[in-house]
């Protein structure tokens, strides 16, 4: 059995060939199944705005592959010479190196950021979903996820806040501390702010004035993202309520002079106030920052930030590098050790294929219970058949009796197909 | 006996303080749940060593170099207690706490055993005077150590070059918040400290107010968290130059009570 990934990233193809072989979460199904029914057992897939990437184990590495690209060039309709030229293909040992860089947020455009360990970790739960892992990929996907957990507390990897909408949050936190029940004032309704509010909502803003020139566009906004439009003339009043400011407008001159913000702050009694300048040219005199109590930071104080931190995780990187080639070793002498005994991969497939669908069954009776429940209830099947298969796995190692052997694989056999499978198996070896 | 109760609080006091560092730099949520244990234990057990000490004495224990230093970290070390109960403020055990560790083996470097009280210390007075002040310096000493974070914290943010130091510690208006707390208990106490001791001062010296050099650093200090309460309230200061004005008023208190005690002299240098 050989694992190996099969895809494409931000490195090997533009956005307008990602774009193309993108699939959303639930076309996932669909083609793991299809892919099952050309033979390959275990596969799951991985699909973001970076990447497209299926993973899978094989006996037979190349027919494989020409199975899958076959399946893609049907299913997105693409030329294969694009399936050929942009992608690229890993084996053993590289394929699951691959898999621990990308999970550990290695392999991303910017490099340390942590939405990448949960899209693995949605690409693995789809693919136990329709029931395309087995014991490698299991093993694979658990170990994978341990890795980048790894990584993540034991480097300073994904500690500093790279992008501007984040790095804005966190500067906010560092002067504000908890941002519940904070008022953000917008100056300016465009995209930019669009895309910034939707990250500051997330962390618990109470209130977000809106205003703009064209008031139409203020009120448009306000509706997308639940704030509140105000007339652009209340910008001086709603500058004496408000905790941060978000300006972005298109205006030619500074909206907001040093002058007008000393004159607020007499009447915030100080109250410290964060503006973050996203436009271009600046909406707010740079002078502003002088004045005590209030932090000012445009787009080149964030990008210039972003460097220095997107620095520090280059270098925190090398040291991910290296935790990352020491796992990569332990899963090959791991893996080395479960070939020479296929029997143990068997009993252990059989037992989870067994428990997955009694799993099933007994979650669609409960379907009041909340989730909690099912997890636990999950849980416990897991414990139960781990505790019963491990005797076995220890038995098979322990002794290379024949005897022993035949029986162990004949009581995890229900039926005379199955048997007719392993057979099979062990000719492939 | 109290000694060797108090050197068990110093140990732990030190194996919190070290827990915090640790902290500090690892991030991890066990290791401060540890340093806060140890540090409660600390505090509970150098309590008891006071409240013993106190028994064996007969007397307030606040009377020489190493009773006030070691009540003065006690109250430190409470007054810490209680600010982490209302802020989520962990990360400054690994300033507070080696604070207070030094503080106690400072004071161990002072005679340890109980003397008789001098006849002119004998006095209800005593205990009202000490504590209220003590209890105030100590208050004053932790939003002396809050400024400092704030002011390095503020000048980070200001200056947009990096984000390294205000990572590890509470927020500005956390700080700030705390340093207002500080200065409305702080100054109470304080208050009372000077005229509990005015009074004591009318019976025992015939005078309340002799502009004894201790008298006059404290009235100096008292003017300075006046003057820091009168900006905030009226002026609406805040920040920065709240935390430059704690700071200065703390540098009054170790005037009052070290310079004094060491460089001058006067009616108060018992110790």
């Amino acid at each position: 059995m050989q694992i190996v990934v099969f895809g494409l990233n931000h490195n090997t193809a533009p956005v307008e060939i990602r774009e193309r072989l993108f699939f959303a979460e639930s076309q996932a199904p669909h083609l793991l199944k299809t892919l099952r029914d050309r033979g390959i057992r275990e596969s799951a897939v991985l699909s973001t705005c970076n990447r497209t990437e299926v993973y899978f184990c094989t006996d037979n590495a190349d027919s494989s592959l020409a199975a899958i690209k076959e399946v893609l060039e049907k299913h997105f309709d693409v030329d294969r010479r694009i399936l050929e030229g942009y992608t690229y293909t890993f084996r053993d040992e590289s394929s699951y190196k691959h898999l621990f860089l990308v999970a550990s947020g290695l392999d991303s455009m910017v490099v340390g950021e942590p939405q990448i360990l949960g899209q693995v970790k949605d690409a693995y739960r789809m693919a136990v979903h329709s029931n395309t892992t087995g014991y490698l990929l299991n093993k694979l996907f658990h170990k994978t996820f341990n890795v980048a957990k790894r990584v993540r507390s034991e480097t300073r990897i994904g500690y500093n806040p790279v992008s501007i909408s984040s790095m804005a949050i966190e500067l906010s936190k560092r002067i504000f501390g908890e941002l519940h029940n904070r008022k953000v004032l917008v100056i300016g309704a465009g995209e930019m702010s669009e895309t910034a509010l939707k990250h500051l909502k997330k962390e618990g803003l109470s209130n977000i004035f809106i205003i703009n020139r064209t008031f139409g566009n203020a009120k448009k906004l306000a509706e997308d993202i639940a704030g509140i439009p105000y007339p652009f003339e209340s910008m001086s009043d709603l500058l004496g309520q408000v905790d941060m400011v978000l300006a972005s407008t298109g205006a030619e001159k500074p909206l907001i002079e040093a002058g007008l913000v000393l004159q607020i702050m007499k009447r915030r009694k100080n109250r410290p106030l964060f503006i973050v300048d996203i436009a271009m040219p600046r909406d707010v005199d740079p002078s502003v920052n002088n004045i005590e109590n209030v932090y000012l930071y445009d787009i080149d104080d964030l990008k210039d930030l972003s460097q220095k931190h997107l620095s520090d995780r280059l270098k925190e990187s090398e040291l991910a590098l290296g935790i990352i080639d020491g796992e990569v070793a332990a899963f090959s002498s791991w893996l080395r050790q479960s070939e020479k005994n296929p029997l143990i991969a068997y009993v252990i497939d059989k037992a989870e294929a067994i428990r997955v669908k009694e799993f099933r069954k007994a979650s669609q009776k409960l379907k009041n219970a909340d989730e909690e429940t099912i997890r636990n209830i999950e849980a416990l099947t897991k414990a139960i058949v781990n505790k019963l298969v491990h005797p076995h796995v220890t038995l098979i190692k322990q002794d290379s009796d024949r005897e022993i052997s035949e029986t162990i694989k004949r009581l995890f056999t229900p039926d005379e197909e199955d048997e007719k499978d392993l057979d099979n198996r062990n000719e492939g070896q | 006996m109290n000694v060797l109760i108090f050197y068990s609080a110093l140990f732990c006091y030190l194996l919190s303080a070290l827990s915090y560092l640790v902290y500090l730099i690892y991030n991890k949520k066990t290791v401060e749940r540890f340093g806060h244990y140890t540090l409660l234990a600390a505090f509970f057990i150098h309590l008891a060593s006071v409240v013993f000490r106190y028994l064996q004495a007969g007397h307030t224990p606040i009377t020489n170099m190493f009773e006030s230093l070691s009540f003065f970290a006690l109250c430190i070390a409470g007054f810490f207690l209680y600010l982490k109960r209302a802020y989520a403020i962990s990360s400054l055990g690994c300033i507070v706490l080696p604070a207070v560790s030094l503080l106690l083996i400072w004071a161990l470097s002072y005679p340890t055993d109980i003397r008789p009280l001098p006849v002119i210390l004998k006095s209800y007075w005593l205990p009202v005077h000490t504590t209220f002040s003590f209890l105030g310096n100590a208050i004053f000493f932790v939003s002396f150590l809050v400024s400092i974070i704030y002011v390095i914290a503020e000048r980070e943010i200001k200056r947009k070059k990096s984000l390294l130091f205000s990572a590890r510690f509470p927020s500005l208006e956390t700080l700030d918040s705390i340093n207002y707390r500080c200065m409305s208990y702080g100054f109470p106490f304080l208050t009372v400290g000077i005229i509990s001791g005015s009074i004591w001062a009318g019976f025992a010296w015939g005078s309340y107010w002799s502009w004894d050099p201790k008298e006059t650093w404290s009235l100096i200090t008292w003017i300075v968290y006046a003057i820091l309460i009168h900006n905030r309230l009226a002026i609406g200061w805040r920040g920065r130059k709240t935390a430059y004005l704690m700071i200065a008023g703390f540098i009054s208190i170790l005037f009052t009570f070290f310079g004094v005690n060491f460089l001058i002299g006067g009616l108060h240098s018992y110790m």
